[in-house]
């Protein structure tokens, strides 16, 4: 923990000492992360609009997502409540690792580091499962107007899944959404991972012991409850309402 | 470089340390608010299952409840689980306030442009077919509590899946 005081504001602000008393690389990725948050804020917006806008012949997800693997039953929602419960649990061993360096406690930060990658790569795979079924779509499909290349006008097919074109859920700017948001987001989260990866590399070659400080550990970890603070969202806006 | 800072660190970086009963006492917390966290998850996705007319034709209660425990966890992970609760108070308004400022305007124009622009009128692109679906699934149910896909096709095959 920083041991950060509530500090008297004339004093903080006539020099000698910065006022967030905060280290130069965590208070830039704060900035990064503001504005990354901004980035996804202003996707969730879009979403949020156009929604509104198809609002009665938007698809709903518990309709959508109602896969879990090795099982064939229809459990809507259930397979995203596990990827979220997998994503907040990678936060948790990840702020146990940030604890553990407090501490300089190597042992504990290899361990809580370790589990955090499986739990974000867990999490990417999850995705990629459920994109491949939204892809794939239901053995039945559904009736729309397909643009014909051939003929040069619109022909009413049965369309299989989903695509930037066609859904076969509902309208189409919902798989658009769908692979946008959740693209750049798991793109985070692959991100993370590969960031994780390398500064548990580090953790493992003593970088940190020798510097003195485990704060590198806490700068990644910043990033890494802001990928789940994102899913948050996601899970809601998305999934839920 | 200790002579820039007024306490007791060399610099900042070396905040980052604290004894084993601090640590301690910190992960019992952790450890709090991720069963939290978990309840309130768990909750959401009974609750989802539960409610009958989810979407758009949802309790509006209910949504605004989905909202309300999401701002919840976002905040336990903000000020828990990143640390910004224990941050110095100018450090929060400089991360905070900018983004208040513009997602509070991003919601007025979700909730004001996105509602008028939403008149048929104004939706030349949606297929006729999807429309067409729609209606004809929300003339044929409404009373029993396992609906069939509102987005799916009307194919006979489609109530063998459900």
């Amino acid at each position: 923990m920083s041991h950060s005081t509530e500090i008297d504001s004339k004093e903080a602000w006539s020099g000698g000492q910065s006022p967030f008393r905060i280290s130069y690389g965590k208070m830039m990725m704060w900035f990064f992360l503001v504005s990354d948050a901004l980035t996804f804020g202003g996707l969730l917006v879009s979403y949020g609009f156009i929604r509104h806008k198809y609002a009665d012949v938007w698809p709903k997800a518990e309709n959508v997502f109602t896969h879990f693997p090795f099982i064939e039953k229809h459990l809507p929602l259930a397979y995203v409540g596990l990827m979220t419960f997998i994503l907040i649990m990678s936060s948790v061993t990840m702020v146990l690792a940030v604890e553990a360096g407090h501490r300089n406690d190597k042992k504990k930060v290899i361990m809580w580091m370790f589990w955090t990658i499986v739990g974000g790569a867990t999490f990417v795979g999850s995705q990629a499962w459920e994109w491949f079924h939204f892809i794939h779509g239901t053995a039945e499909g559904a009736l729309r107007h397909v643009w014909d290349m051939d003929s040069g006008k619109y022909v009413e097919k049965v369309v299989y899944g989903a695509n930037m074109t066609v859904n076969e859920y509902g309208v189409p700017q919902f798989a658009n959404y769908f692979f946008f948001i959740t693209g750049f987001h798991g793109f985070h989260v692959f991100s993370g991972v590969c960031i994780n990866l390398i500064i548990f590399l580090n953790v493992l070659k003593g970088t940190y012991e020798r510097r003195g400080h485990y704060e590198m550990i806490e700068k990644v970890g910043l990033y890494w409850h802001f990928v789940d603070l994102v899913w948050v969202f996601v899970f809601t806006f998305f999934y839920l309402l | 470089m200790s002579a820039e800072f007024h306490d007791d660190y060399p610099s900042y970086e070396h905040m980052a340390h604290h004894s084993e009963e601090e640590g301690k006492k910190t992960r019992k917390t952790l450890w709090r608010v991720f069963w939290i966290m978990l309840a309130i998850t768990i909750f959401e996705l009974v609750m989802g299952s539960l409610a009958p007319g989810q979407g758009w034709t949802g309790a509006t209660w209910l949504k605004f409840l989905f909202i309300a425990l999401t701002l919840l966890k976002a905040g336990y992970i903000i000020l828990s689980f990143m640390h910004l609760g224990q941050e110095v108070k100018f450090l929060k308004y400089i991360i905070l306030t900018p983004y208040i400022v513009f997602m509070s305007y991003g919601i007025f124009v979700i909730l004001d442009e996105g509602v008028y622009s939403g008149e048929p009128i104004n939706r030349t692109r949606v297929d006729p077919i999807l429309i067409s679906q729609q209606e004809k699934l929300k003339a044929g149910h409404g009373h029993h509590a396992s609906a069939p896909a509102e987005g799916h096709s009307e194919a006979p095959a489609e109530e063998a899946h459900h």
